[in-house]
Parts: C-alpha cells; structure tokens; sequence
C-alpha cells in the first residue's frame, strides 16, 4: 500500500489554513499527526487531493491553565496530555485516556484534535473530555464559533465540523475542588487495543451533606458516537455516592447505550460490561474526591 | 564448571553488532542499478472461474517492462509435497480464494507496478464458495480440486494397539471437543525478494526464506532451469515461524519477471498480503477421547481432528499427520486410534508454523489429562508422573525417546513455580495450571523423498592461519544459528569462537533442508561439527609428519596445540612461520605451539585446508503409513506451570506468571535456548488469549493487520522463569537437541487448566477472549440455576 500522490500545504497561521480550507473545498484534508488519515489514505478509503498540514500552527499546539478555564491547543500531542502538569493535576480523567491511546510511537504523533475530529466511536480521549464538559473551538474564515463537544459526533466519522473549518482549540472549565473524574476502558489485550467499551466519570459533590452534586457519565464503543450516559446520570443526581448507588446507575446506563455486535465484540458483551464499567468508574472519580 | 572450552555457555551472538546498530541487510535492503520493482494481482473472489484476461491496459502504462500470467508461465505444478502439488504459479482457468494469484508486473517503480495491476483486467464467472470444513464437506459442496474429490487433501486413519479393547479395561472414559483459530505468524518482516537473472542464464534470487534449498529446487522445477544454475541467498531474517518454509508465489514470479526482462526484480509482501499468503497454523478441530484406569494409568486414546485447511495443501498433508503423531508421547500409551482430515475450502492456504500440528492437538489432551486427574482426585502433576516415558522408551507409534529429561522437567516447574503451596489453596479468581509436551527434533526425513544428505558443511582454513571459515547452506532466521554452528565448529576444532567466521544461507555452500521442524542444531551441528574435526585431524596430521608424534598425541585446544605425552621441539615450525611473517608485530614467542602457526604449516604442506561433513538421521522406527510425520532422531520435551488471575465481572484474564522447563540435551548456547523458550511462551500466550484471523462472508480476511490481529505485547508478558534442562542426546552433536517448537507445547494447555483452576469453568474454544470467558461463566450459572 503506497500513498497516492497529493498537494502539500503548510500554512503558519489559522487565517492561512481557513483560507485553504474555502479555496479548495471538500477535496482538502487537515493533516495533524497522521496516524489516522495517513493509514485511511494508504487504505484509499479517503482521497483528498491535497493535504494541509496543522504542524507550523504555533498558537494550536499549547495547554493554557487560564482563570476559570483550560485551554488545549488542537495540536497538542497525546504524549504531551501524559506528561503536561497542568493536565495531570486538573484533568487526571484526561491524562488516563491519554495513557491508554495506543502505543508510545502512535502518541508521539497523534493529537488531540484529530482523535475528536476522527470521530471513532471507541476513540480513547472524547469521553473524558465529554464529561469534563468539554467545548471545542471551530475557526473558519468568518471566525471562531463554539460548540459543545456533546454535540459535536453525529456519528462514526461524522462530526458538526463544516468543510471549511479547522478544530483549534478544545476548552474546560476547572474541576471545582471537590470532584473528581475518572476514566477506563476495557479491551483484549492490555495495551494497543481498539476498545470493546470505554467511559468516563465526573462527580462533584456538595460539600454540606456529600451528596452529588454535579454528575456526567460518558461512554464509547458502545453507540455510532461517544455518548453521554443520562439515565445513568439521573440516577446518581442528587444523591449520596454508595456502591448500591453506582450498580443502580450502572444497571441504568444499559439503557443509554445501543452497542452493535462486529467482529470485536458481542452487543450483549459490551451492554453486559457497561454496567460493570460504569460502576467502577465511578469509584475511581468518588476516589480521586477522597484524596 | 562446564567441561566445554565453548559451547555450552552464554557468549553473545555473532549478528548482535549488525543488528544493535542497523547494519545488518534485510532483504529490503538489497538493491541493484536498473532493479525493477513486481506486483501481483490477486483474486477479489474466493472462488470463480477466470474467463478472460485482458492485461492490454497495464502493458501500455508508460514505465510497465513486463506482465505475466498463466499463459507466459506455463502451468508446472508445485507444492510443498510432491504427494500433493497442487498450486500453479499463476491461476489459468479458475481462482480458490481471495488472493489467489493471476498476474504479476514489473515496472521502473513500485507505483507504476501497483497502477499497472490494477489495469488488468479479469472477467470472472462467480461460483459458489465454501469457506468452512463443514460447508466443504457437506453433501453436494462445490469442489475445489478435481484431482481430490470431497474436498479433501488428504485422510489419516491408523491404529497402534487395540483402542476398543483398551477402553474395556478402563475405569473412566472422558471425551471433548476443542477447536483453536487460524493464526498469523506475524512476523516482524513480511517475505520478500530480489531475483537476478544474469547474462549467463543463472538466476540468483534473495530471498526471506527458511529454506534456500528448497525454494532453489521449487524455482528450478518451476521455471525449468536447472537446479545448477539457480542459487538461492538468504540475508538477514525477520522470523518465519514456518509460513517462509517453501517457496511462494511471490519468489517465482520475480524469478519470471527477471528472465523476462534480464533485469533484477524486486517483491515485497505488504502485511495485508501476508494475511493473504497465510501458509500458517490450521484451525483444528479435535475430538477425544481417552481412557485410564483408577490409579491414572492411561490406556487409550481415540482421537478425530478435522484441519481447516483452506484452497491448496502446503504443508497440510504433513500438518494431518503431525496432529496425530505427536501424542503418541511423552506417557506411556500403548493404544492410540487417529482419524484426521485435512479439508480444502475457498480461503487462504494454512501450513505449518511453530509446533507443527501438535500445538492444538496438545492444548486438546492434555486439558482432558487434566479434567482426568480431577475425577480421579490425583494432582496434575502426579498422573503425569504416573504415566511419563523414560528415555529409551519408544512410543505405540514408533518415536523412540533417545533422551527424555521429562522428569527433571516436571519437578523443577513443580518447584520452581511453588505448586504445592499454591494448587487448590488460591482465592476465586486466581488459578494455577500445568501441561506436558515434546517435539520433534528435525523430520527424519525430507519433504520430497530422497536419499539426500539432511545437510553438508565445510570448514575451510584461512590459508595464512589462524581462522577457521564456516560453510552451511542452514538458515539463519532470527533464531541464532550462525552463532550455534559457530560455537559447534570452534568447539570440535579446539579454537575460540572469535577465531571462526560463518557463513551461510547461500544454495552455493552446500546442500541443508533449512529452519523448519526445529532440525538445525541436531543436524546441521552434526555436520558442522564433522567437518571441523576434519579440518582438524588434517592439520594434526601435518604435525605429526613434521613433529613425529602420533596424531592421537596431539590436540587443538584454546587455539593452542597441546601435546598429551612430551612436548616436542617445535622451534623450527615456529621459526618458519615468523620468517614468513617479517615485520609483524603479533608474532607467537614463548608460548605454545598456537593453532595460527599449525593451520599455516598444514596450508604449506597441502594446500587449502578444507574439511567436509554431512549428516542425514540413522534409520529411523516406523513401517506404517505416515511413520515419516514424527520420527525424529530426538525429542525436545517440556512442562510449564501458569499463573493466572481473572476478572470475574469482565472475564479479562491476566496472566501473572509463567514457569517453563524444557531439556534441550546439551544446551549449545544457553542465552539463545532461553530466547526460544520466551518466544514460544509469547507465541503460545498469544494464540490462547488473542490471536484470530477473521473472514467477512465473502471470504475476506477482516483483521489483516497487527493493529485488529492481536499478538501479545511486551505489556502482556508475564514475568517467565526459563529452567533449561540438559540430558545427553545421543543422536545429537555434542547431546544438543531441539528447543525451538517443543516449548511452545505446554503453553495454551496450561493457561487453560489455570483459567479452569480460577473460574470453575471449562472452555473448549480459543482465543480466550474476555467475552468468551465471561459468556461461558455467564452460561454455567445460568445451568447451575436451571438444575
Ligand atoms: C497503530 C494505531 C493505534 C491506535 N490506537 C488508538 C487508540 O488506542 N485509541 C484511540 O483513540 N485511537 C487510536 N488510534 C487512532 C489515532 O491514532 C488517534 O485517533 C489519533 O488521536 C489521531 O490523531 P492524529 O493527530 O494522528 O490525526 P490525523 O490522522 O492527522 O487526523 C485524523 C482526522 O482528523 C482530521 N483533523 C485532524 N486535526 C484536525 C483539526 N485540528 N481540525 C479539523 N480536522 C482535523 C483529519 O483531517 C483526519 O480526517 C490508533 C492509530 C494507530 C495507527
């Protein structure tokens, strides 16, 4: 498999990538670390005629720990979520998708952007990021727009992203001081594994009487997008965290998924770990509060 | 204190250097001025006849030297075995799976090559597809070789002793099915090669093979060259595991490519191909059942397998054979009934790879061994001990166990891996699991009937002294040969191992059947080491004349002459060759007579110094039908112990720890004996847990990559304590035998009793993925509940 032949370009700033992207339309694809176009276009299940890369995009490759928010550049590494300070002792949830993407090569290269705008259903860093409540910044000529990351997917490989726009930034508010946010994910082999099931947990609780405050529960692989998990939610809102608490909202998030059965794993498998994985994910946001 | 100058140590690896530091040449790495670049075309369809095909479009394409086909090529039938060719290079009047090869190209580079077959153009007419052994042997099945009705490449039906009779005498009869999955040998290097046809008519062709001699007659027979005037070069290889154990399509087609255009070719496989190519481990199916009396003495086995064999036989035919023979040992069982059935069907051709035939059939038994023990309430351990062969014991089936440390090998695991505080006394969720196995130590014979010699070798003397040349035609695949056979020659020859130079893998050094069937050590050795002694026995034969000692007075030890009675005056000899070396700086003074000045006396007074040896196995047991698929001049046997934990919720298996014995005979290199050892857990580890080629419906492999086929990762080794146990081979060159398949005998059956021993639940199917385990958990209290 060899890649077919392609225009380059390397824009220095996002106004000359926007323009690009109007100029030459659907036949133009953003190239960020690669390692999912490259192996699609060797594949020749896309075919862009020309390629622009994101890499001398300086302003898209930073993680800003500003006021009230966390700014992380489209072209952040998934290596540098791993080791970045600010991601660890923030967005520990984060970094835990990060630990598990692939493999250190693939990490190197692959970014966080093109992990969103891949848009794979058991893509290892929108959960998390969905239940820290992440919005994603859109840049197009006309300028930047806002879009919360729950409505971004609308389904395997399809996202709200218009052809003549470029992912720049991914922004969080910062986890009040009494929460936590834990993510797992479930596979066949330990590492290097395209998962049977993921998700993510977030809980903030009320500091007065314990109880759960703020709630989201995030899962993938197991719908055509990563999901928010809402009768799942609903269960746990309001309420005192306990382990009988985290089964019942496990038991509920069964209701929230639609997996289908392909040659990684059964629909009954993965709905059946669901439940298992939404309780233990819990305990690890509930844990990570304790600490 | 080993009592070896050499062998049997730890001395690192001669290609380690090249490969530390990238230099040493894959075949990748080889190129010629004016090379041309091939591809294939390969069927989309598993099954359909080819009616027309129009290659006009891709001769035309600017860049395009040459397009064959069937019609260009002839269709000279091959195979691995000559009882079964039955592939052509190229298909002419139909294809048998997706894959299957049509057409190949040369062009100025890969792309144009790539483009061009995509211009050819083949009309098909669909026929119905059979892409399973019970879809192909259904009534009324379409057929996939005229020649071999019912689909079937070849049938096994034999008895040793009385099956029937024997489990009369039993006191429980225990049966069960088991079924493994095709695998993917992955391989850190796909196949590939350059052929060079030169202006002499002689064609070279490098290639990343196991086997040179073979591929060199498989080409010559093909192309109709003869065999003289083809040579085959291997380079540097990035593993086998079996599937580079004959020659494939690719090689021929360069070979024709090259002829056609007098310009070397170049082929690689891409890793979809080699998914494609397949030529690795069958899916079995196995049925048993086996019978023993109370105390654990095991008195019959009746024994059914079906191998999934896909479109041609490759090794299939042996593959049938070995998948019954090898449980023949290593426990006494004096009755044993085998129907095995190798079916064709419109995928991908299986073969052989690590542990040919027996690791499915082995996974099968010695879990119902286990399942065994338990209703007869003995440990694991003790019926095997009950039942285990001795050496000298010869099997019902004819394999004579020369040397057999099974024994030593079962109670070093057994307290290497602290089984008794730990069998029956872990905590739900944690398991322990143990299992047997052996193998073979080199086919006793070739894959095409021959009286030829197994191998030849020669040991040459630099003519100015001091260095010792090695010539095989073995293959050094990875598994570290070179080394081995460099150790082997130092060794007999008295010299150390930087003073010996090897080379090999090159047809033009001799005659040697390659690295397959675990065979290299023992018989290549044997020959190496001949042929050092050779060399040897000329030089000492040289001195004696000049020193007028007996011969036998004499010898070479530590790259020094050492005479056993008094020494003699040798001054003159050493003032000959300091003559000769004026100016020197290194010249020998006071010590003794070093092997540099003997090898340059002997070179003056004969000439070239050079010493031949060959090997071929001493008659081998067995007049029945099939006696060929087993015998071996030498058993390798082996017993692990597995550790293991399981998720219960999610039926995710971690595997915590893995302790393996294995008797190698002597062990020649004990590093690169480890290495096997490893190697085979983690191919072991991988095909229990993981590993599963999958196919859409229309007969497409689904998974033909290592991202969706999984092999284990570094991540998912457990911690492995290797305990190599050493008897004395008899047949074996200084008493080394096999290390290569035999340890990857135990592994899978001893995962599964662990997982058995941690879940309570018994699982007759691989991989043991975490679906299959938690449903089979699921179902079993689903049952408990219903009854
Ligand atoms: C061997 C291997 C293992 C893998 N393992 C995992 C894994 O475990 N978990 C996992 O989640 N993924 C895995 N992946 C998939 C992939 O590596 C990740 O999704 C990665 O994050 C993609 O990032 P990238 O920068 O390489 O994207 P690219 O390949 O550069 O881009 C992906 C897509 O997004 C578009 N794009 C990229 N950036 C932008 C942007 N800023 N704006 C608009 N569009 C953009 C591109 O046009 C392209 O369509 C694996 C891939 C490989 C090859």
């Amino acid at each position: 498999m060899l890649l077919p032949k392609f225009e380059y370009d390397e824009p220095r700033s996002i106004e000359e990538a926007c323009e690009t992207l109007r100029t030459f339309g659907e036949t133009v694809k953003p190239l960020a670390g690669g390692t999912d176009l490259m192996v699609n276009m060797k594949k020749g299940v896309v075919r862009p005629s020309r390629v622009l890369s994101l890499k001398k995009l300086k302003t898209c490759n930073r993680i800003e720990k500003l006021d009230a928010t966390i700014r992380i550049g489209a072209c952040t590494l998934v290596a540098e979520l791993i080791q970045n300070q600010v991601i660890a002792d923030t967005l520990p949830a984060l970094q835990a998708g990060a630990k598990a993407l692939g493999s250190p090569l693939i990490r190197n290269l692959a970014t966080i952007g093109g992990n969103i705008c891949s848009a794979r259903p058991a893509a290892d860093l929108p959960p998390a990021l969905l239940v820290y409540g992440a919005r994603v910044v859109l840049h197009s000529q006309q300028g930047p727009r806002t879009v919360l990351l729950k409505d971004f997917f609308k389904g395997p490989g399809q996202t709200v992203l218009r052809g003549d726009e470029l992912l720049t930034a991914i922004e969080l508010d910062r986890p009040p001081a009494n929460s936590g946010a834990g993510y797992l994910n479930l596979g066949i082999r330990k590492v290097q594994d395209i998962d049977i099931i993921n998700g993510a947990a977030y809980l903030a609780l009320n500091p007065r009487d314990g109880t759960i405050e703020k709630v989201r529960v995030a899962l993938g692989a197991v719908a055509p997008t990563p999901i928010r998990a809402s009768l799942a939610e609903q269960a746990l809102q309001g309420q005192k965290p306990s382990q009988d608490l985290f089964v019942q909202a496990g038991q509920a998030a069964q209701q929230d998924c639609t997996p289908i059965t392909d040659f990684r794993g059964g629909a009954a498998y993965r709905k059946a770990m669901t439940s298992v994985l939404v309780r233990r994910v819990l305990e690890t946001a509930l844990k990570q509060i304790e600490k | 204190m080993s009592e070896y100058d050499v062998i049997n140590s730890r001395l690192s690896r001669l290609d380690t250097p090249d490969k530390a530091t990238g230099r040493a040449l894959f075949i990748d790495d080889i190129s010629f001025s004016n090379m041309l670049y091939g591809a294939i075309l390969q069927s989309p369809l598993p099954h359909a006849g080819i009616i027309n095909i129009d290659t006009s479009a891709a001769e035309k394409l600017p860049g395009v030297k040459a397009v064959i086909t069937a019609k260009d090529v002839g269709t000279v039938k091959y195979g691995v075995s000559p009882a079964r060719y039955d592939e052509t290079l190229f298909c002419q009047d139909k294809v048998r799976y997706v894959g299957d090869e049509i057409a190949a190209v040369a062009a100025v580079d890969q792309a144009t090559a790539q483009e061009a077959v995509s211009l050819i153009k083949v009309d098909y007419e669909e026929l119905p597809a059979v892409l399973s052994v019970e879809e192909a042997l259904a009534e009324g099945a379409p057929q996939l070789h005229a020649e071999y009705p019912g689909n079937y490449t070849a049938q096994v039906h034999q008895e040793f002793g009385d099956v029937k009779a024997g489990f009369e005498i039993c006191d429980l009869i225990k049966s069960s099915t088991f079924v493994n999955k095709r695998q993917d040998a992955a391989f850190i290097e796909p196949p590939g090669c350059v052929a060079v046809f030169d202006l002499h008519g002689a064609l070279t062709l490098y290639s990343s093979t196991q086997v040179p001699h073979y591929v060199q007659r498989t080409v010559a027979m093909v192309t109709g060259l003869p065999v003289g005037k083809v040579r085959v070069l291997k380079p540097y290889v990035g593993g086998g595991f079996g599937i580079k154990a004959s020659a494939n399509a690719n090689e021929l087609a360069a070979c024709f490519l090259s002829m056609k255009t007098g310009r070397p070719v170049k082929m690689n496989l891409s890793r979809e191909q080699v998914f494609k190519l397949c030529r690795a481990r069958h899916q079995f199916l196995h049925k048993m059942t086996t019978g023993v009396k109370k105390d654990g003495t095991l008195v019959s086995l009746e024994h059914e397998c079906y191998l999934d064999g896909g479109a041609y036989s490759s090794f299939g035919i042996a593959t049938v054979y070995y998948a019954g023979s090898l449980l023949g040992g290593p426990y006494k069982l004096q009755n044993m009934k085998y129907d095995g059935y190798r079916v064709y069907n419109n995928k991908p051709p299986c073969g052989a790879q690590r542990g040919h035939g027996g690791v499915a059939a082995r996974a099968a038994w010695e879990q119902q061994l286990d399942m065994i023990a338990e209703e007869l309430g003995m440990d694991p351990f003790d019926l095997r001990l009950k039942n285990m062969m001795q050496a000298g014991d010869v099997t019902c089936n004819d394999l004579n166990m020369s040397s057999l440390g099974m024994e030593e090998c079962l109670q070093t695991v057994q307290d290497g891996s602290e089984w008794k505080k730990k069998k029956g006394r872990l905590p739900k969720g944690k398991g322990i699991g143990m299992a047997c196995g052996f193998f073979v130590s080199g086919a006793g014979y070739p894959i095409y009937r021959s009286d030829t010699y197994h191998c030849t070798a020669i040991v040459k003397l630099a003519e100015d002294g001091g260095l010792a040349q090695v010539y095989t035609a073995s293959a050094e695949i990875g598994q570290g040969s070179d080394t081995a056979f460099g150790m082997i020659a130092a060794e007999a020859l008295g010299v150390p191992l930087s003073d010996v130079r090897v080379m090999s893998g090159d047809t033009d050094m001799g005659v040697d059947l390659g690295a397959y069937s675990s065979r290299q050590t023992l018989m290549t050795g044997h020959a190496v080491k001949e042929a050092a002694e050779d060399v040897k026995h000329q030089v000492l034969e040289v001195l004696s004349k000049e020193l007028s000692v007996p011969v036998q007075d004499m010898s070479i030890k530590k790259g020094r002459v050492v005479f056993h009675r008094q020494e003699p005056d040798f001054s003159e000899l050493r003032t000959r060759y300091i003559k000769e070396h004026r100016g020197w700086t290194d010249n020998p003074k006071d010590e003794p007579l070093t092997f540099r000045e003997a090898s340059r006396i002997a070179y003056l007074a004969r000439g070239s110094i050079v010493g031949t040896g060959k090997y071929k196995p001493h008659e081998l047991g067995g007049k029945y039908k099939g006696a060929a698929v087993g015998t071996s001049p030498a058993y390798g046997c082996s017993a692990q112990v597995v550790e293991v934990e399981v998720d219960l919720e999610t039926g995710q298996i971690r595997i915590e720890k893995m302790t393996d014995a294995h008797d190698c005979g002597l062990a020649i290199n004990k590093t690169s004996v480890e290495g096997q050892m490893e190697g085979s857990l983690s191919m072991g580890l991988g095909e229990a847990m993981f590993e599963e080629v999958k196919f859409d419906a229309r007969g497409r492999v689904i998974n033909a990559d290592l991202a969706e086929y999984k092999i284990p990762t570094a991540v998912d080794m457990p911690p492995i304590e290797t305990i190599v146990v050493e008897s004395n081979e008899p047949n074996g060159p200084f008493g080394a035998k096999e290390v290569g398949e035999g340890a990857i005998m135990p592994t899978i059956p001893a995962i599964l009793n662990a997982v058995y021993d941690a879940v309570g639940v018994r699982i007759f199917e691989l991989p043991l993925t975490p679906e299959r385990i938690y449903t089979a958990v699921q179902d079993y209290h689903e049952r408990q509940k219903a009854s």
